[in-house]
């Protein structure tokens, strides 16, 4: 077990950032590289300034989804939304986030309620947004008959991380902030972990390896739409 | 062709996605599956089969990318969904690339953008590189590079044709209005869309008559030898005939010294001349500019410069978006203020402009007759019920493709409504020399 707790916590975070930034980095180099002839499809915005703005609004709102399949919109949009929230919550780990929130005059136990039951909540609805993703692979016959493994496999995935997360804030191994936060500062000073408590902490640990698996796994799948939607809008409205 | 060459072939067409362009590249890495696309297509409402659906059809090409050129493709094959291609396979790629109607409403609604048209043509050009073109197209692209019309029309004929529109037009208005043939220096060049002198001759008057009382009709001409703005290398996915059809164009409106090139009421050729030549400057600078008949018509009715007697049109006329000008080109409130101008009862098709259905002929399908019980009744059947429910008699459009399956649409399922153009109606109530045309025989 000592060995496992020390390449995911010890080894894995520095291989799964390098994969993720070469993959990404890779990926943005090359689609830049490559000749790019207008395909403007109307109504088309005016300048590449209104474009951005327009590919920006279909990051964050998925507006042609919404007139295209509004119940797939909505289950897509909480689903993201959600997991968006909880990305800001695992800023705590790392960032003074919660001195934000004393600035505005928030209690220290305020700020833990509030934790607790915002991501608690999210944490629930991402994984009921997920399962009504799920079914509509297997359920929706035009998208059961376009799903491949790899569809189902991050999916799983995905769900997999959600469930180890919700076993860490509702079940009995609850994760230590404290000993989280002790953890992360070693890794990013390229400190020693391996003797972090963190690390003890078995589902903290399967939890890890399955996020680190999914940052790696992004570059080289269809989850590479997390960078990729603002290119395809750029290109698609381009007068 | 060998069985290997064929492969070999259609493996380099695929992995040369690697090189570009960058919309066809993000397409192969980026769709979730999510399935809107199928939802919005109208080619998988009239049958929802896998065959059909849209990123099904996408994924053909995409598994052999993935094999070829993907890390994972390589080595973990399926579970990757990575697969190489079967040469057995060309038959059925000849269908499903022809099934697509490349009308580009999959992008509209796509959540990233994916516009299927741009694999579908890859997925043509493929074809066309291992000469397996459906036999239909290949005949058409063939007669066009060699007379320079779809029709294989000879100038005899369309000289003919032009002395007959001529009489036509003395016959409804008792004046003589001129349709100008191959004047050097004249400031417009108007080039018609596919058969639109020869099968649907009454746009051509209706332009003939604008430019008649705007007392320009000294500063217009036609072409004897360029009368068809069809390009059906769009279609085939051949950009070097696509190039090379054109360019008889632009050098024939060079010739001329036409200050202006006035296209016709034809999709895709007016996508090709504004939205490709002009833009991607395939000949460098033009000595003209380039602009549609109906933006120019449009604008002269906003002018307050021609008149019309709506009493010529008092039946229900609805407007179909061809997907070239509506998606493509941006062109969708011109022949509105055309129709709306000419026609006493104008209804709109719900939806439409950019989200408009497809007449299910786009992308070139209306040309082939060997798949027209599927144009009838699985690509056109959205379109079919969109009609019906405008209760409309005329469906105005301004596409030769369009018109054509909206012909035989109408006469498959026995629908009493008539399919013209946006300048047909028109031709029928604007007012020359105080009165409309005395009509008779359209009716």
């Amino acid at each position: 077990m000592q060995a496992m707790r020390l390449v995911v916590g010890g080894l894995l975070p520095y291989v799964a950032f390098l994969v993720f930034l070469g993959g990404m980095v890779h990926r943005i180099r090359t689609w830049r590289r490559l000749p790019s002839p207008a395909i403007t499809l109307f109504p088309a915005p005016l300048t590449p300034a209104d474009n951005r703005l327009n590919a920006l609004q279909e990051a964050v709102l998925f507006r042609s989804l919404f007139r295209g399949d509004a119940l797939l919109w909505a289950i897509a949009w909480v689903f993201h939304v959600m997991l968006a929230l909880i990305a800001i919550g695992h800023l705590r780990v790392v960032a003074d986030v919660d001195g934000l929130f004393r600035g505005l005059g928030m209690s220290e136990a305020d700020i833990q309620s509030m934790s607790s039951s915002l991501g608690g909540a999210a944490g629930i609805i991402v994984l009921v947004a997920l399962v009504l993703l799920g079914l509509r692979h297997v359920m929706v016959s035009r998208v059961r008959e376009i799903t491949g493994p790899a569809d189902y496999i991050a999916l799983a995935l995905i769900a997999a991380i959600v469930l180890t997360g919700n076993r860490m804030r509702f079940g009995s191994e609850h994760f230590d902030l404290g000993l989280t936060r002790e953890y992360v500062r070693s890794l990013l000073t390229l400190g020693d972990v391996t003797s972090s408590e963190a690390l003890h902490n078995g589902p903290f640990v399967l939890h890890m390896l399955l996020a680190l698996l999914l940052i790696m796994f992004i570059p080289f799948s269809k989850l590479l739409h997390f960078g990729g939607i603002f290119f395809t809008h750029t290109i698609v409205r381009k007068r | 062709m060998t069985t290997n060459d064929v492969k070999t072939k259609v493996v380099e067409s695929i992995r040369a996605i690697r090189t570009g362009p960058l919309a066809m590249r993000l397409y192969m890495d980026m769709c979730v599956k999510c399935g809107t696309c199928a939802a919005v297509c109208p080619v998988y409402y009239g049958r929802p089969e896998t065959r059909h659906n849209p990123a099904e059809r996408t994924d053909l090409i995409r598994r052999i990318y993935r094999k070829h050129c993907t890390t994972t493709g390589r080595f973990l094959g399926r579970l990757a969904g990575a697969e190489d291609f079967d040469p057995a396979a060309v038959d059925d790629w000849a269908k499903v690339f022809y099934e697509c109607t490349g009308c580009r409403r999959c992008a509209t609604f796509c959540p990233f953008g994916i516009d299927h048209s741009v694999i579908t043509r890859k997925g043509r050009a493929t074809l066309d590189a291992i000469g397996a073109t459906p036999a239909t197209m290949r005949k058409v692209v063939e007669v066009s590079l060699r007379t320079g019309n779809t029709d294989g029309a000879s100038k005899e004929a369309f000289l003919a044709a032009i002395a007959f529109l001529r009489e036509e037009m003395r016959d409804e208005h008792e004046a003589d209005i001129d349709i100008p043939v191959d004047v050097m220096g004249a400031e417009y060049f108007y080039v018609p869309p596919s058969g639109d002198v020869l099968v649907n001759p009454e746009a051509t008057m209706g332009v003939a008559k604008v430019f008649h009382v705007l007392g320009m009709a000294d500063r217009w001409t036609m072409s004897s030898r360029c009368f068809d703005g069809a390009n059906y290398g769009l279609f085939t996915g051949n950009d070097a005939q696509m190039k090379e059809e054109n360019k008889v164009y632009v050098d024939e409106a060079k010739r001329l010294g036409a200050k202006v090139l006035l296209m016709g009421e034809c999709g895709h050729a007016h996508r090709i001349m504004k939205m490709m030549m002009e833009k991607a400057r395939w000949w460098g600078d033009l000595p003209f500019a380039i602009t549609n008949c109906m933006q120019w018509t449009a604008e002269h009715i906003r002018a307050g410069h021609l008149k019309f007697d709506k009493s010529q049109n008092p039946d229900r006329v609805t407007y179909h978006d061809p997907c070239n000008f509506g998606r493509s080109c941006g062109i969708t409130e011109e022949p509105r203020q055309i129709l709306a101008a000419a026609c006493a009862n104008f209804q709109e098709m719900t939806p439409n402009r950019a989200e408009n259905w497809c007449c299910g002929g786009g992308g070139g399908l209306s040309a082939m007759d060997d798949i027209y019980e599927f144009r009838m009744n699985v690509s056109g059947k959205k379109k079919l019920e969109q009609i019906q429910d405008t209760g409309a008699h005329y469906v105005a459009t301004a596409c030769s493709n369009c018109k054509r399956q909206l012909t035989q649409l109408m006469e498959y399922h026995s629908l009493k409504v008539e399919v013209g153009g946006v300048h047909d109606m028109l031709s029928r109530a604007i007012v020359v020399n105080g009165k409309a045309a005395k009509r008779e025989a359209y009716v």
